[in-house]
């Protein structure tokens, strides 16, 4: 159980938020194998896995700020990842300096990003 | 040196050879722009289709432009006409109004009512301070006295507020008291809120007033070095009636007031009843003044009306029925209707023009990114010249225009299957509010927006833009790949726009053998939705391109055609919600949401209508048993084998992005036949059924054969038909392999057997008399 002072924000939505969220992850990270993985990289859009989508969906489903995007630095051409600020107004940032030459690419590359902040956290 | 930047728009949507159009450009980082008339055929620079083209045209305004930069007044407000200054009252005040704020604690000065200059520190005012308090204070140039409400003002609450200040003795005096009932504000009374403050003290001086200062409601005049005089203090929420008067009001009074007593008369100055002027049809922009100045209140920026008052009681959903519960307008921070930007260059178009979509280019520094602009408009003939027509769904790209879902959407990866990929300029209009949102947005305080137009820079209404949220085309440019398909195929055809449609009817479709529309024909007025019936049931031979189709209700007004109304409501697949008792639109009375709510399912017009959507792959619609019928054979003539448009600028086939279906129940003609249909969409496709059915487990793609586009033909009465192809992603299956593939084919057969006079191929329809039947011109 997590403690009352976890969180002293008027909107208790949050914390039932996190502790769902805390369960979800613990079981999506079972699901990160080198298969799911590779099935990812050749072909980021479309019907995949049960287990790869399940990863999908957690992953849109993210806070605002949480959440990359593509950028297209040239359409067709180059691409980058990026981080949504979650905040009106305010622009994505750049996190690497990684350029991708297509869109599938990319969105692989954001898909690992995504992979790597559920194993590390 | 800065970045160069460029922007522009355009007056009209929709116009004629010989027609005087005017264009609004604003520019950064550079003085001069560089300007060519272009025709465009084809906006997706896919690699795997002939890419962008445009043709360069002769016109009298080639050449360098003197361009500067220009500002844009963001927000709603009203400003009162007051010739006499009856408002610029020296001595003692009241200020009442009922209010209902959706950001009281937005962490900046927010006024309500007011002749103030935000400038000078002149006048007096009545607002919401930094702290979310209510407060009034009067400025004479120096100094700036202040009162305000002991605690911060509930959000989506509605409060009689009130300021009174007696000028001999110097008291003013602050009256809060919530006036929340069991509908009408976001909470109900068993929370244990307070809502009441009245405090008063002794102010050092008397107010100045400026001779210049307009009265305002929900904003402040500034100014600025560069601007000149703009509106500052803008207040998010819904103000109720509210008036002025030159004498300190007492409390009984004020009670009076709150208890929905009539203003007392004596020291009125001014007393907007924002009820009236209602008409069965709506209302406009005007704000009566019922005092004896007659001081009406014009809106700027569109305040929404029709929206619920303080008294609201839930009984009525609309303002029709009540009128008198009907008093608030609702003011936002960011609304942008009209950039109203100064004319940078006006001009005929030239006389020789073909019908056509084109665009301005204009290009500064090196001409690239956010240096390149072009303003879209599209070209009539002045007599129709073709027997097909063309029909961009510009009320559809006016719904979308300058979309932010990307950033600010929470639903939007989810539905897309992807996540989104971002360009430089969607990055620009996120950090501008300058360039306003469209119907798929929020307001900053949470609102959906219900009102957009075209007289703005709408930078998705571009060749080569990609939606950033599904890295496609969307709308206007992957409508150019259906355009280049008829230029490719040497077609002879004109372009029509929603907007003529709407504003002429049936009389604008009626001299067209055949009618093509769009990828994607969301959006129509009822004005809109009559003309295609008629058309159709008239004997007009109607191809619908796209899906998604005659889904959204609309509404404009006749003498500002450029912006439009659109209330979210119904269905389980909208932006926002509009409110309870908000789902009328204020410009014609009518409900607004789907046309679904209304009997009138898109099925019931092309055979086919919304089924889901899903955005990020697309499949091949596969032949059906229809479509070896002999007497349909001509439809599928030339094509080899059971399937249909395995390919495509849209995800790799011709079906998909948002897909539609057959439903006899929803009013498909019994008489359709169902030629090829798609399935085995990805589970990111999710039914959109309207049937009222529960959500349930099993609503996605490969679960459920509900996700489809059917690809229908039925033939009408007047040996009128329609052709539906039931999928966004048809369109940009024409250009693969430079134009010649099965969808071309499929959709050429169709054409040519449309345009030909008499009964179709096959038919079982003999031509009959009706009354509705129009007259065609044969060009």
């Amino acid at each position: 159980m997590l403690p009352l002072e976890y969180d002293r924000s008027q909107d208790r939505d949050i914390i039932v938020r996190d502790r769902f969220d805390g369960c979800r992850r613990e079981f999506l990270r079972t699901l990160v194998t080198p298969e799911v993985i590779e099935e990812h990289r050749r072909s980021p859009l479309g019907q995949h896995s049960e287990r790869l989508e399940r990863l999908l969906i957690y992953f849109r489903q993210r806070p605002l700020d949480e959440r990359y995007a593509v950028r297209a630095i040239e359409p067709f051409r180059r691409y980058q990842v990026v981080k949504l600020s979650g905040r009106r107004g305010v622009p994505p940032r750049v996190i690497d300096t990684g350029i991708y030459t297509s869109a599938n690419e990319a969105r692989h590359g954001l898909f690992l990003r995504c992979i790597r902040d559920l194993l590390e956290t | 040196m800065a970045q160069i930047k460029i922007f522009g728009y355009a007056d009209k949507i929709s116009a004629k050879p010989g027609d005087t159009i005017q264009f609004h450009v604003s520019a950064d980082g550079t003085s001069t722009a560089e300007a060519h008339l272009v025709r465009l055929i084809h906006g997706d620079e896919h690699p795997h289709g002939p890419g962008f083209i445009e043709e360069e045209i002769d016109c009298v305004a080639n050449g360098t432009w003197q361009v500067e930069k220009q500002f844009t007044q963001v927000g709603a407000f009203l400003e009162v006409t007051d010739p006499n200054r009856k408002l610029a009252l020296d001595s003692s005040i009241t200020l009442c109004a009922f209010i209902w704020p959706t950001w009281p604690d937005v962490g900046h000065r927010q006024c309500l009512l007011g002749r103030w200059d935000n400038d000078k520190n002149h006048g007096y005012g009545l607002g919401i301070n930094p702290s979310g308090r209510l407060e009034f204070w009067v400025g004479c140039g120096n100094e700036i006295d202040y009162l305000q409400a002991e605690l911060p003002l509930q959000k989506q609450a509605w409060y009689f507020v009130a300021a009174t200040f007696d000028a001999r003795s110097g008291r003013a005096t602050l009256y809060q008291e919530g006036v929340v009932n069991r509908y009408n504000s976001l909470l109900s009374k068993v929370a244990p809120v307070d809502y009441r403050s009245h405090v008063s003290e002794v102010f050092r001086f008397r107010q100045n007033n400026l001779v210049d200062t307009p009265f305002l409601v929900a904003g402040s005049r500034d100014w600025h070095a560069l601007r000149g005089h703009f509106v500052s203090q803008l207040y998010c929420g819904k103000i109720d009636r509210c008036g002025v008067f030159d004498r300190p009001l007492g409390r009984e009074e004020l009670d009076a007031i709150r208890a929905g007593g009539q203003p007392p008369s004596y020291g009125m100055v001014a007393y907007w009843d924002t009820t009236k002027g209602y008409t069965d049809h709506g209302i406009g922009d005007v704000v009566v003044d019922i005092g004896p100045n007659r001081l009406d209140a014009n809106g700027y920026n569109r305040p929404v009306r029709a929206q619920t008052g303080y008294n609201w009681n839930g009984r009525n959903d609309c303002f029709r029925l009540a009128p008198h519960e009907y008093g608030g307008i609702e003011f936002h921070a960011d609304a942008m209707i009209d950039s109203n930007w100064k004319v940078t260059k006006t001009f005929e178009l030239p006389e020789i023009l073909r019908s056509g979509a084109y665009a301005m280019r204009l290009r500064a520094g090196d001409g690239k990114g956010l240096a390149e602009e072009y303003i879209v408009f599209f070209v009539r003939p002045r007599v129709p010249t073709g027997r097909i027509a063309l029909l961009f769904s510009t009320a559809t790209y006016i719904a979308y225009a300058n979309e932010r879902f990307a950033t600010d959407g929470q639903i939007v990866q989810p539905m897309a299957g992807q996540p989104p990929t971002i360009s430089e300029v969607d990055i620009e209009i996120y950090e501008n509010p300058e360039f306003g949102g469209g119907c798929y947005d929020s307001h900053a305080d949470g609102a959906g927006i219900c009102y957009s137009s075209y007289r703005r820079p709408l930078v998705n209404m571009r060749p080569k833009y990609r939606i950033s949220a599904f890295d496609l085309p969307w709308n206007f440019p992957a409508d150019l790949s259906i355009l280049a398909w008829l230029e490719h195929k040497g077609y002879d055809y004109d372009v029509l726009t929603d907007e003529d449609v709407h504003l002429e009817g049936v009389a604008a479709m009626a001299p067209y053998a055949c009618i093509l529309n769009s990828t994607h024909p969301e959006y129509h007025s009822e004005r809109m939705l009559n003309a295609h019936e008629d058309y159709i049931a008239g004997g007009g031979r109607f191809i619908c391109m796209g899906a998604n189709s005659f889904c959204c209700n609309v509404a404009f007004r006749d003498d500002e055609p450029w912006i439009m109304e659109c209330r979210k409501t119904g269905g389980h697949w909208i932006a926002w919600a509009a409110r309870p008792g908000e789902y009328y639109l204020a410009t014609t009375g009518q409900m607004g949401g789907i046309w679904t709510g209304f009997q009138r399912w898109g099925q019931k017009l092309v055979g086919n209508t919304f089924a889901g959507e899903g955005f990020a792959h697309s499949q091949p619609y596969r032949r059906m048993p229809d479509s070896y019928d002999p007497a349909l054979a001509w439809i599928t003539e030339g094509i080899e084998g059971e399937i249909i448009g395995d390919f495509g600028l849209g995800n790799g086939g011709a079906a998909g992005i948002e897909i539609d279906c057959y439903k006899l129940g929803f009013g498909t003609p019994p008489n359709t036949k169902i030629i090829a249909s798609s399935g085995g969409h990805p589970d990111n496709y999710i039914a959109h059924d309207e049937e009222g059915a529960h959500a349930h487990q099993g609503f996605s793609g490969t679960h459920n054969y509900i996700l489809r586009a059917d690809m229908v033909y039925f033939e009408a009465p007047n040996n009128g038909a329609v052709f539906a192809t039931g999928s966004i992603a048809f369109g940009s299956a024409l250009p693969i392999n430079g134009f010649e593939n099965n969808v071309s084919q499929l959709l050429s057969n169709v054409v040519n057997a449309f345009v030909k006079p008499g009964p179709l191929p096959g038919s079982s329809n003999r031509p009959r008399e009706n009354i509705g039947r129009f007259e065609r011109v044969d060009p």
